[in-house]
């Protein structure tokens, strides 16, 4: 059959938001891939800039919608680093408290997502019904399911309320159990295996060329995790090793995933066992004057805010680095060679999220 | 009284000679194949008329099934260019 | 072994020649009323009313009323019913209580009906709490309401011709597939016993022609995921054609006939193969190791035919969006998706006739009917029917059909050829000389 060009996207069941991946085929045999992004550029970087430091955590809790606090939370840190403050550890446990509860909802989403991508549309029904767990805890602890607007410079807005560690206990022990059931409908799947073992590979040098972080990065053998490579906040005190696949393929991907869900499980009972009493904010200052970054890992990878203050109460410039823009670009390299069905197999294994992608 | 069988045959052969016309005359490759098993399922039908019920649903399975198809993936594994076909009708 | 409760050219017959007689009695008074006015004695219209109510067109009403009640049998009637079960069932499975608008829904039914004290009561039910069985019907009239939208650039003309081959080609399938002993469109009576010697190679012939019209449905469209969906539909019909022919004649070969009646007669006898007697056992087909390879071969070509998950690959909504049934807007959508549901009827209802012994089932009581064929004669209907045990194998087989599709991710489309050829077709291969293995000890 002749070679041709297929958009997968701007609309498309595929691209689970508003991109357009153009797709050179052969027959069923995929030639070349090209990302086409920008379909929801909104001018983040722009309109932060008129707004105040405080103000602008609204904004970034609407970077990526599945994944606000971790945004909000990497913009505190740069703001805090520019601003030469810190959180006080209540502050800071709480932070990591609410990071890992979004980083699983992160996750379970992607879950979700993945499911329908491979025709398992059961799976999203049942990872969204466990996602609803994790949201209720974000809603008892933040106030809302979404846009939780909760992360301050200095701090977080609110305390935990005093019943939140019973809560959130019995849900990460039910969920360990359900996510067994998670593992039954996808790894054990033999089907599965055949859609994602060695399907869309690249290597490790391929993947750090192209600025693959997070989970994408980690499932090639690199053990590069922030949280353990430089760490922030009250993570240096937590006991946890970083997990690492090595096949690169889209299976090793999902592997990293469903176990860093276990991961941030543990990372929440610890953190809630040494949570210290204190205040949870510091005041900050109104106006910063310097420049500073902040990289955290994210739910998808390495999310970096730079932030220059020139003495106003608004930052003069600030930087985003959104893990999703770097991934997605490495991934014609992963689905050449590979069949046309793989496509959908490879994308969703990436965890494409539009909003903090096209910033 | 007409003689049903002989209507059903006239007919049948009528459709079949014309689609076997069809078969060399038609400019694009799906028409052609869409008119090979228009004769091919015909022939079926004079099988019938036949009484050979057999030979005539063997007839539809191996010809009108299989073969019309395998002929269209044949020619367009090999061929370039099957999308622009219908826009040059236009 | 149970009687039939449909006794389909017997009924089709009786209604035939009641609407014949009903319409011949406008010109039975017109003869009257010529007799009246001086005409000559039997009167200028006897002839014609000797036609209209006379054999030869009875017999082609009643053919034609048989054709429509099959087909409204099994599109009207059991097509909606088991989309209803698919849609409550992978509800089930994702945890969820899925299609709940029931006939409270219907405003003007809840304010009517509804108001009657006791028999009432399901219309007043709120919308959330029903069966969700209206969702269908729903969902049908919804699509009739649709614009039938063609594109453009599309080949016209083959785009419109491509449902109809699906169409007909699926309903041929229910041409041939009886649902019990007496509610049968093809077929004649020898002995007294239905026969029909070819019934399940014409099963499979119409199973053979829907490729075409898929191919054609996915070209004409002039789109590429079409294009692609239709290339992908017509090469996995195409290769589990052959294990599942392949299959049929290990059974075939097995059981020393084509015919789905003969088919089931054997299976109704107890269990014997060779020197082993099972008394408690049917014989059914699906029990017989020496088949057990063929009937796997098969539930998983049948499947496949229907296209449905795991082997849903030409329509793959993630990557094609629809497949090759992408452009088909309103009521060709309608035709050419519902009836991939009826493709699984088919494939299941084949199924149940080959391995699981088809409509044979315990019969617990009769009740003696009127026989509406020849008045003033009882005969006696059982309880559960036939067609009750064949429609249960049905569902049945439907259901573990949902249960497969809603808990595996689809298989790639090189895998789906590699499974195809790599395995089903050597396996068939195994089973056929099984099966002749079998036969040759005289084990049939």
């Amino acid at each position: 059959m002749a070679e041709m060009w297929i958009n997968m996207g701007p609309q498309h069941p595929m691209t689970h938001g508003l991109w357009n991946l153009r797709i050179k085929v052969d027959g069923e045999t995929i030639v070349d891939a090209e990302p086409e992004i920008g379909y929801l550029h909104r001018g983040y970087e722009k309109i932060m800039e008129v707004r105040e430091f405080q103000k602008n955590v609204v904004l970034t809790d609407r970077l990526c919608y599945v994944s606000s606090i971790t945004w909000s939370h990497c913009y505190c840190l740069a703001c805090e680093e520019l601003m030469d403050i810190e959180a006080p550890p209540r502050g800071q446990y709480l932070r990591v408290i609410t990071n890992e509860l979004q980083r699983i909802a992160s996750h379970l989403m992607w879950l979700a997502a993945y499911g329908p991508d491979l025709g398992l549309l059961t799976a999203l029904l049942w990872a969204l019904r466990e996602r609803e767990l994790f949201l209720d805890l974000l809603q008892l602890i933040t106030g809302a399911r979404m846009n939780q607007n909760f992360p301050r410079i200095g701090g977080v807005r609110n305390d935990m309320p005093s019943d939140f560690g019973k809560y959130c206990r019995k849900i990460i022990a039910h969920f360990r159990k359900k996510l067994e059931e998670h593992e039954a409908l996808f790894e054990q799947s033999k089907i599965f295996q055949m859609r994602t073992i060695g399907v869309g590979k690249i290597s490790r040098q391929e993947a750090v060329d192209f600025g693959v972080t997070g989970p994408n990065l980690r499932a090639t053998g690199a053990n590069l995790d922030l949280r353990k490579l430089d760490p922030y906040d009250a993570y240096p005190d937590l006991n946890f090793e970083p997990i690492v696949a090595y096949e690169g393929d889209s299976y090793a991907r999902y592997k990293v995933r469903m176990e860093e869900m276990k991961l941030s499980c543990d990372l929440i009972e610890q953190a809630l066992d040494r949570i210290p009493d204190g205040p949870y904010r510091v005041k900050p200052p109104r106006r910063a004057e310097g420049e500073a970054f902040r990289r955290t890992e994210d739910s998808r990878g390495e999310a970096l805010f730079y932030v220059i203050g020139d003495g106003d109460d608004r930052p003069y410039r600030v930087k985003i680095r959104s893990p999703v823009f770097s991934n997605i670009f490495a991934a014609p390299i992963m689905m050449r060679g590979n069949k046309l069905a793989d496509v959908v197999a490879i994308m969703g294994s990436i965890d494409v999220c539009v909003g903090e992608m096209d910033k | 009284m007409v003689d049903g069988e002989l209507v059903a045959f006239v007919i049948l052969s009528a459709i079949e000679v014309a689609s076997a016309i069809m078969v060399v005359t038609a400019k694009k490759l799906v028409h052609n194949v869409f008119w090979l098993a228009m004769t091919l399922i015909t022939i079926g039908g004079i099988y019938l008329l036949f009484r050979a019920e057999l030979i005539a649903l063997i007839q539809i399975i191996v010809y009108a099934g299989a073969v019309p198809v395998l002929f269209l993936f044949g020619i367009m594994l090999t061929r370039r260019k099957i999308m622009e076909e219908p826009h040059e009708s236009e | 072994m149970s009687g039939h409760l449909i006794d389909l050219y017997g009924w089709s017959g009786a209604l035939a020649s009641f609407v014949l007689w009903l319409l011949s009695l406008p010109f039975e008074l017109l003869n009257w009323i010529a007799l009246q006015t001086g005409a000559q004695k039997p009167g200028p219209l006897v002839g014609f009313i000797d036609w209209l109510a006379g054999p030869d067109l009875t017999a082609l009403v009643a053919l034609i009323v048989a054709i429509t009640i099959v087909l409204l049998w099994a599109t009207a009637f059991h097509l909606l019913i088991i989309m209803w079960i698919e849609r409550k069932m992978y509800s089930r499975l994702q945890d969820r209580r899925g299609i709940m608008i029931g006939l409270g829904s219907v405003e003007i039914l809840r304010n009517t009906i509804g108001r009657i004290p006791i028999l009432g009561a399901p219309f007043r039910r709120p919308s959330h709490l029903g069966t969700g069985f209206l969702q269908t019907v729903a969902d049908g009239v919804k699509l009739f309401q649709k614009e039938v939208i063609t594109p453009e650039k599309a080949d016209k003309w083959m785009f419109h011709t491509a449902p109809v081959i699906i169409a007909a080609s699926t309903l041929l399938l229910f041409v041939a597939i009886p649902w019990s002993d007496g509610f049968w469109l093809m077929g004649s009576i020898e002995n007294g016993r239905p026969v029909n010697p070819l019934g399940i190679l014409f099963i499979l012939a119409a199973f053979s022609i829907a490729p075409l019209g898929i191919l054609i449905a996915g070209w004409a469209s002039n789109n590429k995921y079409t294009l692609i969906g239709g290339m992908r539909a017509a090469a996995q019909l195409m290769s589990y054609e052959i294990p599942m022919l392949l299959c049929i004649i290990a059974l075939v070969v097995f059981a020393g006939t084509l015919d789905p009646f003969e088919l089931v007669r054997k299976q109704t006898a107890p269990f014997s193969l060779g020197p082993v007697q099972i008394s408690f056992l049917p014989n059914w087909y699906v029990f017989n190791p020496f088949l057990w390879i063929a009937f796997v071969v098969v539930f998983v070509t049948v499947i496949a035919e229907a296209e449905r998950i795991p082997f849903d690959i030409p329509e793959a909504e993630a990557e094609l969006v629809e497949g090759w049934t992408t452009e088909y807007s309103g009521m060709r959508f309608g035709i050419v998706f519902g009836f991939k549901w009826l493709r699984a009827l088919a494939g299941a209802a084949l199924i149940s006739i080959l391995f699981l012994g088809g409509w044979s089932g315990p019969v617990f009581a009769t009740f003696m009917v009127p026989n509406m064929a020849a008045a003033g004669q009882m005969y006696p209907v059982p309880i559960l029917p036939q067609e009750f045990w064949f429609t249960l194998r049905i569902y049945l087989i439907f259901v573990v059909f949902v249960w497969i599709g809603w808990s595996v991710p689809r298989v790639r489309i090189d895998q789906i050829l590699n499974i195809g050829w790599k395995r089903l077709v050597p396996l068939s291969l195994l089973s056929i000389l099984l099966a002749a293995l079998a036969r040759g000890a005289w084990w049939s």
